[in-house]
């Protein structure tokens, strides 16, 4: 435990010295405001931008509060879950290449450790950079529109949270297994695609599939929309969510434990 | 002398090609045992799975009086080839970072960080990032973080071979130092290094070992009469060298020659100088050299590795 620590303090203090822990954070909340604000003021920046004909009226129904925080939900699944894939993708293929997984792996970690260490460090940054995101675009909403409860908020944060933590896994699996940066994040985002496509355009209902999760998260801000999804199944599909996590990690330790260096 | 490691029947495959064929040997507690070899003979690949940073494809290797499931890393301390480091840790952060997790407390990490940066000469650096070391810096912080937990065996992937001269001197310097204290396994393809500091020499080929003892024992078994010869490098001599090498005396053999010189191996020493002495009179040529002596090592490895 106590190494399981010391690689985990190691991964925080990278993070830090490369800034990861301002950008991150600061493109969430960008992501995060820039929705309910853009929403706003979008009548305004229709009517100035100049190439609409003379006499024409813009009249744009006022959105309700759960739509707009829905809309920054996503907007945080699609940029959102890009710069996870980003920050993820060579998160262990890196430590291959350079060798310095070799320098760390012939000491007595354990192989679990390493994976899960660098696993929780970028999570749990992610998760916050979410969270101060989702918060950024709670408050403009409140500030612009009209106040959504904080029950409601809270569930569809810890739903979308997942799917984003789910994503990131996915990333860093992909990482232990391609050498090549670009091609993990694309196979994690490009599964999170098909997940999420299937869930929406399959006309049976998925209980399985983590690409409900966004769909869920953004319907369980909508109070009327609550009765549809009984809590069971929401339930149910979190936990294969956690279970599909368990197993991401699992094959990622495999692969270091495998081959733990290129060269 | 008591055997600290043993391998048995190891080997390695990867896809078709056998890089290491099922070799064996032991290690004695405190030996400096050097494995000689000349490029893609399968040293590191011998290395990586002692280290265990590769699976073998069967064969075990044993630390005598190891506990049943204890780590074999916690006994070994590793130098790979280029060693690499998070360029934005300092170089005590690092050495730091080693050291708990090979277990050791905080206190005792930073302690021993101090006095391993003191030793291999980087103490000044320490506090600068590792991005801007040089090579010889990362190689001698390479060695520091393979000591930082006091292994039993230390093990040096070609620590040398990337080092400037007089970095390789110290480097040298360092491990016949070391070399007291511990248990050393290094690899290299040099043979000198490996006659300046070892005891024991495994020597692989292709794959397998071909030669393995202690560094005396070998120099006395293979000890074979050697003149050594050179000339003058006129057209005469050099006829009569060229004419001479064909027709060489029953007893001696030549084993390498070069355009001015030659290395003959002789059976009997006696006859072979006086045969030898009275053929350069004979047909007076110039003669610059004559070296009577015994064969070395060098002559072994090379006839070790380039046996067909």
């Amino acid at each position: 435990m106590t190494k399981w620590l010391i690689l985990f303090r190691k991964e925080w203090l990278e993070m830090i010295r490369s800034y990861k822990i301002v950008w991150l954070p600061i493109s969430f909340i960008v992501l995060g405001a820039s929705q309910p604000i853009a929403t706003y003021f979008m009548p305004d920046i229709l009517s100035s931008a100049g190439n609409m004909p003379e006499g024409a009226i813009i009249s744009l129904p006022t959105p309700k509060p759960f739509e707009v925080l829905a809309s920054s939900l996503q907007q945080f699944g699609v940029i959102g879950l890009l710069l996870i894939a980003l920050s993820n993708m060579s998160a262990l293929s890196l430590e291959r290449s350079s060798g310095t997984a070799a320098m760390i792996l012939v000491k007595p970690v354990s192989f679990v450790s390493f994976v899960t260490a660098k696993w929780a460090a970028i999570l749990s940054l992610s998760m916050v950079s979410f969270l101060f995101g989702y918060s950024a675009a709670w408050y403009y909403t409140i500030a612009l529109f009209d106040s959504v409860r904080w029950l409601e908020v809270l569930l569809s944060a810890m739903l979308f949270a997942l799917w984003l933590g789910f994503v990131g896994t996915l990333a860093l699996m992909f990482s232990s297994l391609i050498r090549s940066a670009a091609a993990a994040a694309f196979s994690a985002l490009a599964t999170a695609a098909l997940l999420s496509i299937v869930s929406s355009t399959l006309p049976f209902k998925q209980v399985w599939n983590p690409g409900r999760l966004p769909t869920l998260a953004a319907g369980s801000l909508d109070t009327a929309q609550h009765i549809n999804n009984s809590s069971l199944s929401v339930w149910l599909t979190a936990i294969v969510t956690a279970v599909a996590i368990a197993i991401a990690l699992v094959i990622a330790t495999g692969s270091m434990r495998s081959r733990p260096s290129d060269v | 002398m008591s055997v600290l490691l043993s391998v048995e029947q190891l080997t390695k495959r990867f896809d078709e090609e056998l890089a290491v064929d099922n070799i064996g040997f032991e290690i004695g507690e405190g030996r400096c045992v050097a494995l000689l070899g000349p490029n893609g003979a399968g040293k590191t690949t011998t290395i990586r799975m002692l280290t265990g940073l590769l699976q073998p494809t069967s064969g075990t290797i044993q630390f005598s009086g190891m506990k049943q499931g204890q780590d074999r890393r916690e006994w070994i301390g590793y130098l790979p080839q280029t060693p690499a480091f998070y360029g934005w840790m300092t170089g005590r952060e690092f050495l730091v970072y080693a050291g708990r997790l090979c277990g050791l407390s905080a206190k005792e990490a930073a302690s021993r960080s101090n006095e391993l940066l003191e030793r291999v000469g980087i103490a000044s650096a320490g506090k600068r990032k590792i991005g801007g070391y040089s090579g010889g810096m990362k190689q001698r912080l390479g060695l520091a973080q393979a000591l930082i937990h006091r292994p039993r065996l230390l093990v040096l992937d070609e620590p040398v071979s990337a080092l400037d001269p007089i970095g390789r001197r110290e480097v040298m310097a360092m491990i016949g130092e070391l070399k007291n204290e511990t248990t050393v396994l290094f690899s290299t393809h040099v043979l000198h290094d490996a006659e300046e500091l070892c005891d024991d020499i495994l020597i692989m080929r292709r794959g397998q070992l071909s030669l393995a003892g202690s560094l005396a024992t070998l120099r006395e078994e293979n000890r074979e009469p050697v003149l050594s010869l050179e000339i003058e490098e006129d057209d005469h001599s050099r006829q009569w060298l060229a004419g001479w090498i064909n027709k060489l005396p029953n007893g001696i053999l030549a084993t390498s020659e070069t355009r001015g010189s030659v290395r003959l191996i002789a059976q009997d020493l006696e006859t072979a100088r006086r045969a030898v002495l009275k053929e350069l009179t004979k047909s007076e040529v110039s003669l610059s050299k004559l070296e009577i002596g015994h064969s070395t090592l060098e002559d072994l490895f090379l006839k070790v590795v380039t046996a067909p």
